[in-house]
């Protein structure tokens, strides 16, 4: 049984192997038979809408505050260095005998105000990122966070978009995550019903993939393979293909005019160049396994 | 601290740009140059230059642990401050129940354990990252750190790897470290970032690199760090939108390396080793 919305979550581990690109092409392709709500999870660097082609011009723009951070009362503080002392992430120093916050190592955990035995210091939020929202010229919502540069709670932004878009009575969310594996990564797909797992055949496409894939295990995820820019290296691609074989789904072939196409913003889906197709079979693929 | 160590970060917002493959085309050249170099793979999510300089990770030099809370059933009262001060939400007390600590979202911040007052909760050691040398030639070492998966805090792991490689630069007396962050902006970029003397923001010539170099370009600024744009594949796509990012921090464009075949069938198989194709548009 299908639950609904049903979250398909496209990741990679390595940036720049064609995540965006893909979602784009799916939420464009879910969007026409059914109602979705496309999700840009990638906070730190959203770019989900350049390969809409949508311009910035966002129904609501709304900021969270997803980050607190100590304010120090140096009045009452009498320099005992204690916060100092159990900050686990090095955002505290003493200097002149007061320490000292280095905002953008601050995680905002608050040890540093329960262990101040002068009740010197007090959490503040702070206000780190905002929620953009917009119906596209495809008909179906897109959501998109942003993290501001040098603050941190990239993983907590994720999860109040994540309630945002979960306000919505769709059928499907099709939804952009961030590289890598960290926290961003972990709060864009915990609660996935199918991730679409994209790499390139180089070997640190290669190994990148084993990386999300180790998380996908660890969440006990569904998921499915797709290699893109195939051609590349077809010893590499077969090793890709071979590797979860039951769950490759389908390939991309490199076309140097995607750059072109997307320095003009032109969305792929509308062009007729091979990609499309590829990512048409992609689609056909995914909807027969949710059936 | 070696006073003439060079330390240089090699970052650009977007994925996927080229970092991994300018950091280590940088080092070649400056090991060209006769320079003693360190280059630190602070990816620690997805290391990757280890493999395009056709190494292994198994030279295993250093662990990374952190502590993460154990609750002492004796002694808890089930006051739930513990819960309330939790920044994470990363502990659930079901009611008239013991909390209950979910790994999965902890920091390792260790407030809950500072603010038990029955002294109920204990750390419980776990590694989550390990660290890894590999001596590329004898002017050249590579230090790369790998994090535990389903472990939130990364920028832990390259907090100490940075440390790390510090030492290993100082005792080999290096002339340079470069640490290449990961993609994205979030706090593992900003702590391989931190402290650095110069940074490079890796881009490439489109409207998804412009958009992303801006978001760095801003959190260099912020960090205050004195920062220069290279333009990767500057031959295909558009470069004209990059410029006026670039104008609008008031930096200059260090260099464009222009895409080359040779170039991606070499990083496709990781042999960048001793690649000197492109030496004379390293210019740094």
């Amino acid at each position: 049984m299908k639950k609904s919305p049903y979250k398909i979550v496209i990741a990679s581990g390595k940036g720049g192997v064609g995540k965006s690109m893909l979602t784009s092409g799916l939420a464009y392709l879910f969007g026409k038979d059914e109602k979705i709500t496309a999700v840009d999870c990638d906070v730190d660097t959203p770019n989900l809408h350049i390969w809409l082609n949508e311009i910035e011009d966002w129904e609501s723009s709304t900021p969270i505050q997803t980050s607190k951070k100590p304010v120090i009362d140096y009045e009452k503080c009498n320099g005992c260095g204690k916060c100092v002392q159990n900050c686990n992430f090095n955002a505290l120093k003493m200097k002149e005998g007061k320490p000292q916050l280095n905002s953008f190592l601050c995680e905002g955990c608050g040890a540093c105000k329960v262990t101040c035995p002068q009740n010197a210091i007090k959490l503040k939020s702070i206000s780190n990122g905002k929620i953009r929202k917009k119906k596209t010229k495809y008909g179906f919502n897109l959501i998109s966070g942003s993290l501001f540069p040098g603050e941190t709670g990239s993983g907590k932004i994720v999860t109040e978009l994540k309630k945002e878009a979960d306000k919505e009575k769709v059928e499907y969310q099709i939804i952009d995550s961030p590289p890598g594996t960290g926290c961003p990564v972990i709060a864009s797909l915990r609660d996935a019903d199918l991730c679409i797992l994209i790499t390139e055949p180089t070997l640190s496409g290669f190994s990148d993939i084993k990386r999300i894939f180790e998380l996908v295990k660890y969440f006990d995820l569904d998921y499915k393979v797709v290699c893109n820019k195939w051609d590349i290296n077809k010893k590499i691609f077969q090793k890709i293909k071979n590797w979860k074989k039951d769950n490759f789904i389908g390939k991309i072939s490199y076309n140097k005019k995607i750059f072109e196409l997307i320095s003009k913003l032109e969305p792929i889906m509308k062009t007729d160049l091979k990609v499309k197709d590829e990512i048409v079979k992609i689609y056909d693929k995914i909807k027969k396994e949710i059936k | 601290m070696n006073k003439s160590l060079k330390q240089i970060g090699i970052t650009g917002g977007k994925g996927g740009t080229g970092k991994s493959t300018i950091s280590i085309l940088l080092a070649n050249k400056l090991v060209d140059q006769g320079k003693k170099v360190v280059l630190c793979d602070c990816d620690v999510e997805c290391p990757n230059e280890y493999l395009l300089l056709d190494e292994k990770l198994n030279n295993e030099i250093d662990q990374v642990f952190v502590e993460f809370p154990e609750l002492i059933k004796e002694k808890c009262t089930k006051c739930g401050l513990c819960v309330k001060t939790c920044q994470e939400n990363a502990i659930f007390q079901p009611k008239g129940g013991y909390p209950v600590f979910i790994n999965d979202l902890c920091s390792a911040c260790g407030a809950c354990k500072i603010v038990c007052p029955n002294n109920a909760i204990k750390n419980r050691e776990e590694k989550i990252g390990k660290i890894y040398r590999n001596n590329i030639n004898s002017n050249f070492v590579l230090v790369s750190g790998l994090s535990k998966p389903g472990f939130e805090e990364t920028s832990v792991v390259v907090r100490k790897l940075k440390k790390i490689a510090l030492n290993i630069a100082k005792k080999e007396s290096a002339d340079v470290i470069l640490f290449d962050t990961a993609a994205g902006t979030h706090c593992s970029v900003i702590s391989a970032l931190m402290g650095v003397n110069k940074a490079y923001a890796v881009t490439e010539p489109t409207p998804l690199g412009a958009y992303d170099l801006d978001i760095i370009l801003e959190l260099c600024k912020k960090l205050k760090i004195d920062t220069e744009v290279i333009i990767n594949q500057s031959n295909i796509g558009n470069k004209d939108v990059i410029k006026p990012i670039v104008d609008k921090y008031s930096l200059k464009i260090r260099t464009e390396i222009p895409y080359s075949k040779k170039l991606v069938e070499r990083y496709s198989k990781g042999k960048l080793k001793n690649f000197k194709e492109l030496n004379e548009k390293i210019t740094l």
